[in-house]
C-alpha cells in the first residue's frame, strides 16, 4: 500500500471513531452504547491491520488480533451477558441532560484539534487527523465515565478512552512496545472483570447503583 | 429639479407638519390631516434626495451648511451614499406611515382630544425628520442634535396613548436606556472632537487617523454600546418589546422598522468611516464581538418572540432577531474587510447586511401596519383573543402572511435574498478561518439557518392563531376590513417586499454607493450583480471560478409557472364544488375552543427549549368540598427574560441598596446638597482642569 | 471541465422527481412489508391511491378562509420548484442559476410553512397539532441540514449542487474523505425527519398521539389532498435526491449523449433504491420515538455534521 492510501484509511477510520463515539455518547440504550465500543474496537483493529500491512510490522498485527478477540468479541459479550444476568433498566441514565454532553462533545474535539496542533508532533504523526481524534476520544471516554450514572455505562467509556489511546499510539509511534500493549490489554480485561462482578455483587445484595454510593456518606 | 435644493425642502415639510399641530386648536380631523400629509410630502422629498445621491454616479457627496446656531461650532449636512442609503430607508417606511396614519389614529381612538392629537402630529413629524436628519448629519452636535430629537419625538409617541400607566412605565425604561446609549456617544464624541479640535465629521475623520490602538477601540466599544442600547441588541434589548408596542402602530413600524436602523447607521459610520484605521483592517475583537452578540440577538429574538401572544410584541421581539441577523452581516464585513485573501468577501458581507436593512424595515413595517389594523378593528392584541379574521379582513390577513413569508426567510421573497447573502458569507468564512475561528463562524451559520426555522414556527402560529381558525371572542366576530387608505399604506410596502424579493439585482445599483465608499473597492452591483441583474452570485473562492449564483427572478417565474399545473391538478376530474362540513373533531360538535391556541402551538417549543426559558406554571384548582370534584383549574404560565430576570432586576437590587445606603446618610437639608456639589465641582476642577492649555 | 445542464434536461429532471415520487414511496412500503414477514401492496399502490383522490370531490372545512383552497396548489408549486434545483442524470451546474443547496432548503420550508398555515385553518385540534409539532421538529433539523451542505460546500466554495456533484465527479466512496463519513452519517440521521418517517414521524397512522405530517392534511380531501400527497412524495424523492447529489456520483460530468444519460439514470436508480432500503429497514427495526426524545435524536446529527465540518477547517 502507498503510504496516501494509508494516510486516507487511517483519516476515514478516524471519522467514524468519532461517529461510534458520538453514538455512545447520545445512547439511550445500553445495548446501543455496547454495540457502538465494539464496533469502536473494530475499527481499531482495522486500523492495526492497515498500519500492519504498510509496515510490516509483526508485534501490529499481534496487537490487532488482540484486539480484534478480546474488546471487539469477548468483552462486549461479557457486558451484554452482565446486563442480561443483571436485568436491569436498559435506558441509560446520563447524570446532566445529553444536549449538554453532545456540546461537551463538540468543545472537547475542538480541544483536542488545538492541542494536537499546538503539540507540533503532528508532523511525525501518521496523518493529520489522528493524533487529535485520538485524543478525543480518550477524554471523550472519560467524559461518558463521568456523565452516566450506571457502572456499565462507565465501562463503555473506559473502552472508550482506552481506544483512543491505542489509536494515538498506533498513528504516531507506529505501535508502541508489544509487551506495553498486551499489559494494557490486560488491565482493561481486568478492570472489566473487577467492575461486572462487583456491579453484579453490588446489585444482587443491595440493589443499588454506583450513583447511590454518596448515599454512603456519614 | 436640483437634488441639493432637497433638504430644505425635506425640513420645510417636516417643519409645516409639526406647524400643523396647531391646527387642532379647531379641528383635530384637520391637524391629523394636514399633518401625515406634510410627513408624506417630507417623506417623498427624502426619497428624491437619497435617489438623487444614490443614482449620481460622480460620487460626490451632498454638502450644505447650516445657519451657524452655536459661535464654537461649523454645522453643516454631508449626504453620502452611506447617508443617502439610510435616508432611504427611512423614507420608504415614512411613506407607508403617513399614508396609514391618519386613518388609523382615527379608528383607533375616536375618542381622542385634541390635544392628544396635536401632540401625535407634532411628534411624528419632528420624529420623522430628526430620523432623517441623523443620517444627514455633517457634524457631531448635528449628529446628536437630531438623535435625541428622535429619542423625544418617539417617547412622546410611546406614552400619547396611555390608558393604565403601562405605557408610562415602558417609556420610562425606554428614557433610560436611550439615554444610557446617549451618554456613550456622547463620550465617544467628544473625545473624537477634542482630539480634532472642531466638530464636523471631515475633523473627526482626522483626528482619529493617529488613534493609537487601545483608544481606538475604546471609543468603537463606546459608540458600540451606545448604538447596540439603541438597536436592541441582546443583552440592551429589554426595553424595545415594551416600547414598541405602546406607540400607536405606524410609529412602531417606523421604530421597529427604521428607528433601529439608524444606529446600525452610527455602528457603520464609527466602525468603518470615523475610527477605521487609515489603511490597515480593523482590529479582529471588534468583528468579532459584532458577529457574537449579533448571533445572540438574532436566536435569543426569535425564542423570546416565540412565546408572545401579543402580536405587536411578538414583532418587537423580531426586531430584535433582525437586528442580530444585521449584524451578523455586519461583523463579517468588519471581520473579513482588507484581510489578506478575503477579496470581494467583505462587500458582499455588507451588501448582506444593508440589504437586509432595507428588508427588514419593509416586512417589519408591513407587519406592524397589518397588526395595527386588525387592532383597531378589534382591539384586542393578544392573539388569543383572536381568530377567523381571514374572512373578515381578507385584505389585511393576506399581506400579513406576505410580510409573514417574508420574515420568515422563504423564497420568493425579499427575507430570503439577504439571508441568503449572509449565507453565502458566512460559508467563505468559514472556508477562510482555520481553527476555533472557522467553527465559530459555522456554528454562527447553524444558528442563523435555526433562527430561520423558529421564524417560520413563530409566524405560522402568529399568523394562524390571529386569522385562521373561527373567532373565539366577540372582538374578533365582528371586525371588519380596514379602511382603504391604511390597506394602501400596507401595499406600498407589500410591494417592496414583492419588488426586492423577486428582483433584488436591480437594488443593487442602490447600494453601490455606500459599499464602495466604506469598504474603498468595488460596489456591490459589480460584485454582488456581475452576472447581470437578474443573477446575484457571490464568488467565495479567491480565484471566483466557481462562483454560486441564484435568480430570485427565474424561481419566481418556476413557481407561478408550476401554480397552473398544479391548480388544474386541484380541480379534480370531477370538478365538483368543494362541498362545507364541519371540522372533524371526533364527533362532537367544533366549538372555537377546539382550536389550537398560541400558547398550545408554542409549548412544544417552550419544552424543547427550556433550559433558555426557565417556564413558570401554576396550576390551581377550586374544588367544591373534596377533591375529587373539581370546578375550575387555573392555570397561568409565563416565560421570563433572562437577560430581565439575570442582568437587570439584579442591577436594579444592587442599585436600589446602594441608594438605601446612601439614604440612611443623608442630612435632608439642602444646603449640604449644595454644598456637596460644590465640592464635587472643585474636585472635578482640580483633577480635569490641569489639562494642557 | 464540467459543462452546464441545458433547461430541457433540467426539466426533464423536474419530472421525473414529480412522476417517480409515489413510485419510490410504494417501493418503500414493499420493502417494508417484506421486511415484516407481509406481502404488501403493489409498489404502484400510492399511483392508484392519487387516481383515486383525483376523481372525489372535496369536503372543505366550513370555518376555512378562502386561503385554505390554494394552500394545496402553493405546496405542490414549491415543492416541485425544490426538484428543479436537484441534479439527477448529470452532474455540473445548470445553464442558468437554479440549483442552489440553500434554495432548495428554502423553498421546501416554505411548502412546509404554507402546509403548517393551512392546518391551521380548519380550526381543528389535529391540524394544529400536527403543525406545532412539524414547526417544532424543522427548525430543529434546518440547521443539521445546513451543516452537512457546508459541510461539503466548504471545499468546493460553492452551494450549487450541480458544481457540488460534478467535484464529486464519478469517484465512489473509496475516494471519500473523512468529513464525508460524519456527514452522510448526519444525513443519515436527518433523512427520516426530512422525510416523515420513523424514527421522528409515522406515515402510517391516523392516530392523535403519533402523527405529525399526516395531521396537518386531516382536513384536506380529494383532489386537493392528492396535491398534498404528491407534494410529500416529491419531496421525499427530493430529499433522497439531495442526498445523493451530495455523496454519490451523479452520473458522468461530461456524457453529454444518450448513453452518458442512461448510465446516469441507472445511477440514480441504483442510489435511490439503496437509501430507499435504509429508510425501510430503518422503519422495520425502530420504535418511532417518544416526540420530546426527538431533540435528542437530532441532537446526534448535528453533532456528526458539525464535526464533519470541524474535521475540513480545524
Amino acid at each position: 500500500m502507498s503510504p496516501e492510501t494509508v494516510h486516507t484509511i487511517i483519516d476515514d477510520l478516524g471519522a467514524l471513531l468519532l461517529l461510534t463515539m458520538i453514538v455512545i455518547v447520545a445512547a439511550t440504550q445500553i445495548y446501543r452504547a455496547i454495540y457502538a465500543v465494539a464496533a469502536q474496537s473494530l475499527l481499531i483493529a482495522v486500523a492495526g491491520a492497515v498500519l500492519a500491512a504498510s509496515t510490516g510490522n509483526v508485534d501490529l498485527w499481534v496487537i490487532a488480533g488482540v484486539t480484534l478477540a478480546v474488546k471487539a468479541l469477548v468483552l462486549p459479550w461479557v457486558l451484554h451477558r452482565v446486563v442480561q444476568r443483571m436485568n436491569v433498566r436498559r435506558e441509560v441514565e446520563p447524570v446532566i441532560p445529553v444536549a449538554a454532553t453532545l456540546a461537551l462533545t463538540v468543545a472537547v474535539v475542538v480541544m483536542s484539534f488545538q492541542l494536537s496542533a499546538s503539540l507540533g508532533s503532528v508532523g511525525r504523526a501518521i496523518t493529520g487527523n489522528a493524533l487529535p481524534v485520538g485524543i478525543a476520544l480518550t477524554l471523550l471516554g472519560v467524559l461518558v465515565m463521568a456523565t452516566q450514572k450506571t457502572a456499565l455505562t462507565q465501562m463503555v467509556g473506559l473502552f472508550a478512552s482506552e481506544n483512543g489511546i491505542f489509536f494515538t499510539a498506533m498513528a504516531v509511534t507506529q505501535g508502541m512496545p508489544l509487551i506495553i500493549e498486551i499489559g494494557v490489554i490486560l488491565d482493561v480485561i481486568l478492570a472489566a472483570l473487577v467492575m461486572a462482578i462487583m456491579v453484579l455483587r453490588v446489585r444482587s445484595t443491595v440493589d443499588a447503583d454506583i450513583a447511590d454510593l454518596d448515599e454512603l456518606r456519614g | 429639479m436640483d437634488v441639493g435644493s432637497g433638504p430644505s425642502l425635506m425640513a420645510a415639510c417636516y417643519g409645516a407638519g409639526a406647524l400643523a399641530s396647531l391646527l387642532a386648536r379647531w379641528s383635530g380631523r384637520w391637524a391629523l390631516g394636514v399633518g401625515h400629509a406634510a410627513a408624506l410630502a417630507g417623506a417623498v422629498a427624502g426619497l428624491g434626495v437619497s435617489l438623487g445621491v444614490l443614482l449620481d454616479d460622480s460620487g460626490r457627496a451632498l454638502i450644505q451648511p447650516l445657519p451657524a446656531l452655536f459661535p464654537f461650532a461649523r454645522l453643516s449636512l454631508a449626504v453620502d451614499g452611506l447617508s443617502a442609503y439610510f435616508l432611504l430607508v427611512v423614507s420608504l417606511v415614512a411613506v407607508a406611515a403617513a399614508v396609514y396614519g391618519p386613518a388609523y389614529l382615527r379608528a383607533h381612538s375616536p375618542d381622542a382630544g385634541a390635544g392628544r392629537q396635536a401632540a401625535q402630529v407634532l411628534a411624528l413629524n419632528v420624529f420623522l425628520g430628526s430620523m432623517a436628519f441623523v443620517c444627514c448629519a455633517g457634524d457631531a452636535l448635528t449628529f446628536l442634535f437630531c438623535w435625541e430629537g428622535m429619542t423625544l419625538a418617539s417617547w412622546v409617541l410611546v406614552v400619547s396613548d396611555d390608558r393604565d400607566g403601562e405605557n408610562a412605565r415602558a417609556g420610562l425604561l425606554y428614557m433610560v436606556m436611550a439615554h444610557g446609549g446617549t451618554a456613550l456617544l456622547l463620550v465617544a464624541f467628544l473625545t473624537l472632537t477634542e482630539r480634532g479640535g472642531a466638530f464636523d465629521f471631515v475633523a473627526l475623520r482626522a483626528a482619529a487617523a493617529d488613534l493609537d490602538g487601545t483608544t481606538r477601540t475604546t471609543l468603537f466599544f463606546l459608540a458600540f454600546g451606545g448604538f447596540a442600547a439603541k438597536a436592541g441588541v441582546v443583552p440592551l434589548h429589554v426595553w424595545l418589546p415594551r416600547a414598541h408596542p405602546a406607540a400607536p402602530s405606524h410609529v412602531s413600524a417606523l421604530m421597529s422598522g427604521v428607528m433601529l436602523k439608524v444606529a446600525i447607521y452610527g455602528m457603520l459610520r464609527f466602525a468603518f468611516d470615523l475610527l477605521a484605521p487609515p489603511a490597515s483592517a480593523l482590529p479582529s475583537s471588534w468583528g468579532w464581538t459584532v458577529l457574537f452578540v449579533g448571533t445572540a440577538s438574532a436566536v435569543l429574538g426569535v425564542l423570546y418572540a416565540l412565546q408572545q401572544h401579543d402580536l405587536k410584541r411578538l414583532l418587537a421581539f423580531h426586531s430584535v432577531e433582525n437586528v442580530g441577523i444585521i449584524l451578523i452581516g455586519l461583523g463579517l464585513a468588519m471581520i473579513l474587510w482588507r484581510r489578506e485573501g478575503a477579496g470581494a468577501l467583505a462587500t458582499v458581507a455588507l451588501t448582506a447586511a444593508l440589504l437586509h436593512t432595507v428588508n427588514h424595515a419593509a416586512f417589519k413595517g408591513l407587519l406592524f401596519l397589518g397588526a395595527g389594523s386588525v387592532l383597531c378593528r378589534t382591539h384586542v392584541r393578544n392573539i388569543e383573543e383572536l381568530g377567523g379574521l381571514a374572512r373578515r379582513m381578507p385584505w389585511t390577513s393576506g399581506l400579513f402572511l406576505l410580510g409573514a413569508v417574508a420574515i420568515s426567510g422563504l423564497p420568493p421573497l425579499n427575507g430570503f435574498v439577504s439571508e441568503w447573502l449572509t449565507f453565502q458569507v458566512l460559508l467563505g468564512g468559514a472556508g477562510r478561518f482555520h481553527g476555533p475561528a472557522g467553527l465559530g463562524i459555522v456554528v454562527s451559520a447553524a444558528l442563523l439557518a435555526l433562527t430561520g426555522g423558529l421564524a417560520a414556527a413563530c409566524f405560522a402560529k402568529a399568523f394562524g392563531v390571529t386569522f385562521l381558525g373561527r373567532p373565539r371572542t366577540p372582538h374578533a366576530e365582528h371586525a371588519t376590513e380596514a379602511p382603504p387608505s391604511m390597506i394602501a399604506g400596507m401595499v406600498w410596502l407589500a410591494a417592496v417586499c414583492v419588488a426586492l424579493g423577486v428582483a433584488p439585482g436591480y437594488a443593487m445599483r442602490l447600494l453601490d454607493a455606500p459599499t464602495a465608499e466604506l469598504l474603498h473597492g468595488a460596489g456591490a452591483s459589480a460584485v454582488v450583480t456581475a452576472r447581470g441583474p437578474l443573477v446575484l452570485s457571490t464568488a467565495l473562492t479567491p480565484s471566483g471560478a466557481d462562483a454560486t449564483a441564484i435568480s430570485m427572478t427565474m424561481v419566481a417565474a418556476l413557481l407561478l409557472a408550476l401554480t397552473a399545473p398544479a391548480w388544474v391538478l386541484r380541480r379534480g376530474w370531477r370538478r365538483a364544488p368543494p362541498r362545507a362540513a364541519p371540522t372533524w373533531t371526533c364527533g362532537m360538535t367544533p366549538t372555537a375552543r377546539f382550536d389550537y391556541t398560541a400558547t398550545a402551538f408554542a409549548k412544544p417549543l417552550r419544552l424543547v427549549f427550556a433550559a433558555l426559558y426557565r417556564p413558570r406554571r401554576a396550576v390551581t384548582r377550586e374544588t367544591a368540598g373534596t377533591p375529587y370534584v373539581v370546578r375550575r383549574i387555573h392555570y397561568a404560565g409565563e416565560v421570563v427574560d433572562l437577560a430581565e430576570t439575570h442582568v437587570y432586576q439584579r442591577v436594579e437590587r444592587d442599585v436600589s441598596a446602594l441608594a438605601q445606603a446612601i439614604r440612611a446618610r443623608s442630612t435632608g437639608r439642602i444646603h449640604g446638597y449644595i454644598l456637596f456639589v460644590l465640592g464635587a465641582l472643585f474636585v472635578t476642577l482640580l483633577l480635569f482642569g490641569a489639562g494642557p492649555r | 471541465m464540467t459543462v452546464d445542464r441545458p433547461l430541457g434536461l433540467v426539466l426533464l429532471e423536474m419530472s421525473l422527481l414529480v412522476l417517480l415520487g409515489p413510485l419510490v414511496t410504494g417501493t418503500i412500503q414493499k420493502l417494508k412489508a417484506r421486511l415484516q414477514c407481509r406481502q404488501g401492496a403493489g409498489v404502484l399502490q400510492p399511483y392508484r391511491d392519487l387516481a383515486k383522490l383525483l376523481g372525489k370531490g372535496t369536503v372543505q372545512a366550513d370555518t376555512a378562509s378562502g386561503f385554505f383552497r390554494s394552500v394545496p396548489v402553493l405546496v405542490l408549486a414549491a415543492t416541485v420548484a425544490a426538484a428543479a434545483l436537484v441534479p439527477v442524470l448529470r452532474a455540473g451546474p445548470p445553464a442558468f442559476p437554479l440549483g442552489d443547496a440553500v434554495m432548495l432548503l428554502g423553498l421546501l420550508a416554505l411548502a412546509r410553512f404554507l402546509t403548517a398555515v393551512g392546518a391551521l385553518d380548519a380550526g381543528g385540534a389535529f391540524g394544529g397539532m400536527g403543525a406545532s409539532r412539524e414547526m417544532t421538529v424543522a427548525p430543529l433539523v434546518e440547521p443539521a441540514l445546513m451543516l452537512v451542505v457546508f459541510s461539503t460546500a466548504v471545499v468546493a466554495g460553492t452551494t450549487e449542487l450541480g458544481a457540488l456533484a460534478g467535484q464529486r465527479g464519478t469517484s465512489w466512496f473509496p475516494a471519500w474523505r473523512a468529513a464525508d463519513f460524519l456527514g452522510l452519517a448526519a444525513m443519515l440521521v436527518l433523512l427520516p425527519a426530512e422525510t416523515g418517517r420513523i424514527p421522528v414521524d409515522n406515515p402510517d397512522t391516523h392516530l392523535e398521539l403519533t402523527m405529525l405530517h399526516e395531521g396537518m392534511l386531516l382536513e384536506h380531501s380529494g383532489p386537493g389532498l392528492a396535491c398534498m400527497v404528491l407534494a410529500s412524495h416529491t419531496r421525499q424523492l427530493v430529499m433522497l435526491g439531495l442526498v445523493s447529489a451530495l455523496f454519490f456520483p451523479v452520473g458522468p460530468v461530461d456524457g453529454a449523449g444518450v448513453p452518458g444519460l442512461l448510465v446516469g439514470a441507472g445511477a440514480f436508480a441504483a442510489k435511490i433504491l439503496l437509501l430507499a432500503t435504509f429508510l425501510a429497514l430503518v422503519e422495520s427495526s425502530y420504535a418511532k420515538l417518544r416526540f420530546f426524545r426527538v431533540p435528542q435524536y437530532l441532537g446526534v446529527g448535528f453533532v456528526c455534521a458539525l464535526l464533519a465540518l470541524g474535521l475540513r477547517i480545524l
